[in-house]
């Protein structure tokens, strides 16, 4: 029988109605796969600890779905984190989290597995697990089934997260989700026990199994050191996937009733990223960097949009611009959506490609406002953080906004960069004034007044950047910077606004976080917390109570300066790109020094040693 | 050749009951364009397929003879569009018959519903008999109290299902959910559950077509 689970039907029929927007609690999307139960031996519940609106608009997820679905007698399904209003019946009705696709409790799947896009989704986690039924602490988990996973960004290091989960999958996941799925269908027809299975992923590359290692720390509280047991390998390299060109693509996508954060056809054209900006932990963690032909692009894209009958496709990469042959793969692409009328966008370009003229011809110019990230302020911490930008690119690229007849600019910008000064923050209100210098300068601007808005969120260090050593600016500080560009504004075309920094801080902790932090997630969790990334429902105390009632400090992960030798707690997770290497560019940084980009040079990040020269040297 | 006006009847059950108005046509539209059949869209620079449905379905209210236009560019035979709409739909909406439309979306009078629910059957029996049935309708102007008593005809009970034909249209549309607000309010007791299917709208004393 492939029919969906009718008690579940019946059950949410009952209250559905009353929670908002209820079609993304229900499924039957066009493009969501139903198979027939009794031929199904693996099943798998994707889970992305966000909204459907959030998750359903992210592409790894539709990469991963198609390729589990493309294997018969697997099944993938789709689950999110419901809202509040949902979560509230659910609870009060006993109805467990359940897979979109059969609506059946996902307690029962083989594998409950995440996606760690970033670091404020962790208590969504554990709220979707106890609303499935699942124990939440893997070591209260028994039976072999279900194993409960991780893979994504965030799990460059896990450590906070090590208490939840049984294992976590590095690297990237198209050839790995297979091969531990294949040793899951044999440990069920052996009758192995959870800790086998364990045992043997262990040996999985790429597969990381917390349990099999010991964590010892120093008096001072740093780690000492992270001890592998029962066979485990002592550093666990990422998975990459050395022919891109031919890794497993979707050609159609689940597309939604209700409307999605990004509503449209997604096209990958490369992996990793050219440029090694030093703040940016995606540009280290997806090296190396890998583009995709140009007649596989086209083929992909015209198959989604065939058999999805979106209107709209955009190409996804860390920095499309830097794809070689941009201005064949747009021209070829724009021959095909403009004879299907389907909108092409490129949200990914860097400022200095801004400018080109193909570029310009298809950049949709129906949107109201554009947005540039300069990073920094002066050309100093510019160069500092390796953003090889100069303020000539970005006047460049206003002026080509403003002569398409835009009146209106979105910069931003980072606060608390290291080496940063106030000069370096007067240089952003500058930069700001420019732009609106430069809108008069246009001739033929549009007819109104330019308005600059100014983001200036506060840097968070991250693992495997050159930053990983960096203390994030103390709160005082903060403050006193924002309080003086405040001060110095007295232009009302310019508005400044500050992302939260109570969030970042909280994210800076996890995200360098060790495994004592565990205890506070869970604390967190317990008082409440979830939904972090939403402004609503974040609740900055409870965290704080949180950490420090397991006797921790958030000043110790976020605010210290980390020497070199030090024991990281992600030093067992080997991402390919060299410690080495980022100490050397951690002190560039502090000289001011910037790094040739790939292209330009090899600067022996370590990547090319792991995976043969021959996929960094396509890059030229 | 022109574009000529056609007509899709649909059947709206199951997961697809949870689409909204608004949403509806977005999901139509883009499976349209999976279809690649030969139909109409706006002129202009943002080019959009053309589709109008007939008479709105409440959320979460399920249809068998629901309808929609849309206008074809190339003479393609009923039966081919029908089999490449139902093979691009969501599962949970199916294209029962293609027609040249007869009636307008005005000439829309009344529909019928099949409502399953868990009211008990004897105190809807009494209501549904009583001389009076009043009940706070909401509109955009604001409420006003009106008598569903007259305005339903060929009240069928059996067990716990209700069938009855009421008021619809673009000018004058009685929802049946209405009877069960009336039902709560008069018992006191809420109505669980409740399961909603227009089975037929009606043009006159005949079905839509």
């Amino acid at each position: 029988m492939s029919d969906t689970n009718k008690e579940m039907m019946a059950r949410l029929d009952e209250f559905l109605l009353e929670v908002q927007k209820p079609s993304r609690y229900i499924g039957g999307e066009h493009g969501a796969v139903i198979k027939d139960r009794s031929q199904v031996d693996i099943r798998f519940a994707f889970c992305f600890p966000d909204t459907y609106e959030i998750g359903m608009s992210h592409l790894g997820m539709k990469i991963l779905y198609g390729l589990k679905n493309a294997v018969p007698n697997y099944w993938c399904e789709r689950v999110f984190m419901p809202l509040p209003d949902m979560e509230e019946q659910m609870r009060r009705r006993n109805i467990p989290l359940y897979a979109l696709e059969s609506l059946d409790p996902i307690k029962d799947f083989d594998f409950i597995g995440f996606t760690l896009q970033y670091e404020m989704s962790y208590t969504n986690i554990l709220e979707m697990l106890d609303l499935a039924g699942v124990p939440v602490l893997a070591k209260d988990r028994t039976g072999l089934t279900p194993i409960v996973m991780a893979g994504g960004p965030c799990v460059c290091n896990p450590e906070p997260l090590a208490d939840f989960f049984d294992f976590f999958a590095i690297g990237e996941g198209e050839e790995m989700n297979l091969e531990f799925m294949r040793l899951m269908e044999q440990c069920k027809k052996e009758g192995a026990t959870r800790q086998e299975f364990l045992r043997r992923a262990a040996q999985i590359e790429g597969i990381y199994v917390p349990s099999l290692y010991d964590v010892d720390y120093n008096q001072d509280g740093t780690v000492k050191s992270i001890t592998p047991k029962d066979g485990a390998p002592a550093k666990v390299t990422k998975r990459i996937i050395k022919d891109f060109d031919k890794v497993y693509t979707p050609d159609n996508f689940v597309v939604p009733f209700t409307q999605i954060v990004h509503d449209r056809a997604v096209v990958e054209v490369l992996r990793g990223c050219i440029r090694g900006c030093r703040f940016c932990q995606a540009g280290f963690i997806y090296r190396p960097y890998r583009e995709k032909n140009k007649d596989t692009i086209l083929a992909n894209t015209k198959a989604l949009c065939d058999n999805t009958g979106y209107d709209e496709v955009s190409l996804s990469s860390l920095s499309t611009g830097d794809y070689k042959d941009i201005v064949g793969l747009l021209s070829d692409l724009t021959d095909y959506t403009t004879a299907e009328k389907i909108n092409l966008s490129l949200p990914s370009l860097r400022i200095d490609r801004f400018s080109d003229e193909v570029v310009k011809k298809i950049t949709d110019v129906r949107k109201s406002g554009l947005t540039f990230a300069p990073e920094g302020g002066t050309q100093r911490i510019r160069d500092v953080i390796n953003k090889n930008v100069t303020e000539q690119n970005v006047m460049d690229s206003v002026r080509t906004a403003f002569e398409g007849g835009y009146t209106n600019i979105k910069l931003y910008f980072m606060m608390g960069l290291p080496t940063e000064t106030l000069e370096d923050i007067k240089g952003v209100y500058d930069l700001a004034r420019a732009v609106i210098e430069e809108f008069y300068a246009t001739p033929n601007h549009a007819k109104g007044r330019p308005g600059v808005a100014v983001s200036l969120s506060t840097f968070i260090p991250k693992p495997f950047t050159p930053f990983e050593f960096e203390p994030q600016l103390d709160e005082a500080s903060v403050r006193e910077r924002q309080r003086y560009l405040k001060t110095i504004n007295t232009d009302r075309k310019i508005t400044i606004s500050y992302p939260s920094y109570e969030l970042s801080l909280i994210e800076a902790v996890l995200a360098r976080g060790d495994r004592r932090l565990g205890k506070a997630v869970y604390l967190a969790w317990q008082k409440g917390c979830k939904l972090d990334g939403w402004d609503e429902h974040f609740k900055f105390d409870a965290w704080i109570e949180a950490i420090k009632e397991c006797g921790l400090d958030p000043a110790f992960y976020a605010n210290r300066r980390r020497s070199y030798d030090e024991v990281a707690p992600w030093s067992h997770i080997d991402m390919l790109v060299s410690r080495e290497f980022l100490i050397e560019e951690n002190k560039r940084a502090h000289l001011g020094l910037t790094t040739p980009n790939c292209r330009e040079k090899c600067s022996n990040c370590g990547v090319a040693k792991c995976v043969g020269g021959d996929v960094c040297r396509a890059i030229r | 050749m022109p574009s000529v006006n056609t007509r899709a009847f649909f059947s709206k059950t199951g997961r697809a009951k949870y689409i909204s108005h608004l949403d509806l046509s977005g999901v139509v539209i883009r499976a349209m364009k999976r279809t690649k059949l030969p139909i109409w869209q706006t002129e202009g620079f943002n080019p959009r397929t053309y589709v109008t449905f007939m008479l709105p379905l409440s959320l979460g209210q399920e249809g068998l003879h629901e309808a929609m236009d849309f206008r074809l560019t190339e003479d393609v035979p009923y039966s081919e569009v029908r089999d490449r709409l139902n093979a691009a739909l969501p599962p949970d909406i199916r294209v029962t018959e293609i027609t040249v439309p007869k009636d307008k979306n005005t000439d829309i009078t009344a529909a019928r519903y099949r409502i399953q629910s868990s009211a008990d059957p004897e105190k809807l029996r009494a209501l549904c008999t009583q001389e009076q049935i009043n009940v706070e309708k909401r509109t955009k102007k604001g409420s006003t109290t009106v008598d569903l008593k007259p305005l339903m005809t060929d009240v069928e009970l059996s067990g716990d299902i209700l069938e009855v034909t009421l008021p619809a249209g673009n000018s004058f549309n009685i929802n049946p959910s209405l009877l069960f607000e009336a039902y709560s309010a008069q018992f006191g007791e809420p109505v669980k559950r409740l399961n909603i299917v227009r089975t037929h709208i009606y043009s006159g004393d005949r079905e839509f077509e």
